[in-house]
């Protein structure tokens, strides 16, 4: 019996290998074999999973930007609900100074949200290169698969 | 409704006008165009004459509490802001006729073909129509000049003046039904309005009048589709709108469509008008433009939750992300000017 190299013996897949093997799927097979407009939406199908794949990575960084947030500009404000609609509503209400350090967070937080969402957004480089200051943790040309 | 179907209703339709017709002509070459939010656009053959048929399904959806000029305006309207615009030298494709919801083929209007490439990528970057964008910003300066120009008490009544204050009040109201997810947008939303302009002159506005709403032929600007977010504002509104990040399509570096440059915009306006906005107005209505752009977003992902709509609807409900982003990056910059 010949030795299995390492490879062959990882027998968990992991979801983030799940998503790359539909979207390998989605482009390579299903998409050449559609007509017009359904090889857009599969195109568009392949996308949405590099935005799933994406926000697995980073979601985890959102989060902890945004209850960072909360607790700054929201001290008495119940952090077990959804934060974010409760960080609109003090704004909608002037509750929060738009000031530089909230401007900051803002920032951060759509690099992030730009990162998961479209990386391959023009304006998103050129913001993330403007605001470099924030962001020498996020690259401003990251894997845009 | 199948295409068989819709042929035949058609073929009623066309017989009864003065169009290219013999004895025994039958629409042939039916194709369906596009999606959009709310019509379908089919190109068909009368004998040898292309149309265009605009018709609004009769399922068309529409989502609870929302009023105003996301959704757009009724077929009827649009073909009636058309043949106000076409009195005026703006380009836009004569309408044949008109028909009310109460039409078996629904609410529709069939209107001439114009050649021309509708598909941004296909004119934006390629060699052979590098004298066509040349004067293309001019030429959009001219046609949006010419479109203010429509007397406002012709228009139907549908499209009323508005404040400024009516409509961030309505911009407001679908931030809260959307859920409040988005801080940048309520922050963009704080930021226009405390930075408004007096409210100004109200005029016909197209409303969308972006770069994928152009048909460009090697000569130019062709004609300017889609008049169905057609509302009264300052003029200013729909430059801005033009100039807005997202509608650049990766050209930034090209203010105007992606393809032009701000003076060329305002001198072909001027050449019409006699005067121009000035930079400062322009860049504030394309950050209401990025905000605007952002209420779509939610307004395609709440669509889809109502269960209407294929996986791109889903889709650009994420694009919200680059509306954001440009609240944020335009304000800054506003800011640090």
């Amino acid at each position: 019996m010949t030795e299995l190299d390492e490879s062959i013996t990882a027998t968990h897949v992991t979801s983030q290998e799940l998503l790359q093997a539909v979207k390998g799927f989605l482009a390579e097979t299903v998409t050449p074999a559609l007509n017009d407009r359904d090889q857009f939406n599969a195109r568009v199908a392949a996308n949405v999973i590099g935005i799933v794949q994406r926000e697995q990575a980073l979601g985890p960084r959102l989060s902890a930007l945004d209850h960072a947030a909360f607790s700054k500009w929201i001290p008495d404000g119940a952090p077990d609900d959804d934060v974010v609609p409760q960080i609109s509503q003090a704004l909608a209400k002037r509750r929060i100074k738009p000031d530089a350090a909230f401007l900051d967070y803002l920032k951060q937080r759509q690099l992030l949200l730009s990162a998961i969402n479209n990386p391959r957004y023009a304006n998103r480089v050129v913001a993330a290169e403007k605001w470099r200051y924030l962001t020498t943790d996020i690259d401003p040309v990251a894997d845009t698969r | 409704m199948k295409p068989e179907a819709l042929a035949e209703h058609l073929n009623r339709v066309l017989e009864g006008l003065e169009i290219d017709h013999v004895v025994g002509t039958r629409v042939t070459h039916l194709t369906r165009l596009s999606g959009g939010a709310n019509n379908e656009t089919w190109r068909f053959t009368w004998h040898e004459t292309p149309l265009i048929l605009r018709r609004r399904p009769f399922n068309a959806e529409s989502v609870e509490g929302l009023d105003g000029d996301i959704l757009g305006l009724s077929l009827v309207d649009e073909a009636a802001i058309i043949q106000l615009a076409a009195q005026t030298a703006v380009p836009v494709p004569h309408i044949y006729t008109v028909l009310e919801a109460s039409h078996p083929l629904g609410e529709a209007f069939i209107m001439a073909f114009i050649p021309g490439e509708s598909i941004p990528q296909q004119w934006l970057n390629a060699a052979e129509f590098d004298a066509a964008r040349n004067g293309l910003a001019y030429a959009c300066g001219e046609a949006l000049a010419q479109t203010h120009t429509v007397d406002c008490s012709q228009l139907p009544n549908t499209i009323k003046p508005s404040t400024l204050a009516h409509r961030f009040n309505g911009i407001q109201r679908r931030l809260q039904i959307f859920g409040d997810v988005s801080p940048a947008m309520q922050f963009g939303l704080n930021w226009l309005i405390d930075h408004a302009p007096n409210d100004a002159q109200c005029v016909l506005l197209h409303g969308d009048f972006r770069t994928g709403n152009l048909l460009v032929n090697e000569q130019g600007l062709a004609g300017i589709l889609d008049w169905e977010l057609a509302h009264q504002g300052p003029p200013a509104e729909d430059l801005g709108y033009l100039c807005a990040h997202v509608w650049r399509f990766g050209n930034i570096e090209k203010p105007v469509g992606g393809f032009g440059e701000y003076a060329d915009l305002l001198a072909g306006y001027r050449s019409i008008a006699g005067w121009a906005p000035d930079l400062e107005s322009l860049r504030y209505w394309e950050i209401f433009a990025a905000l605007n752009w952002g209420l779509v977003c939610q307004t395609m992902g709440a669509l889809w939750h109502s269960g209407s709509g294929d996986i791109e609807r889903a889709a650009i409900a994420r694009r919200r992300s680059e509306a954001e982003l440009d609240l944020i990056y335009l304000i800054d910059t506003w800011e640090t000017l």
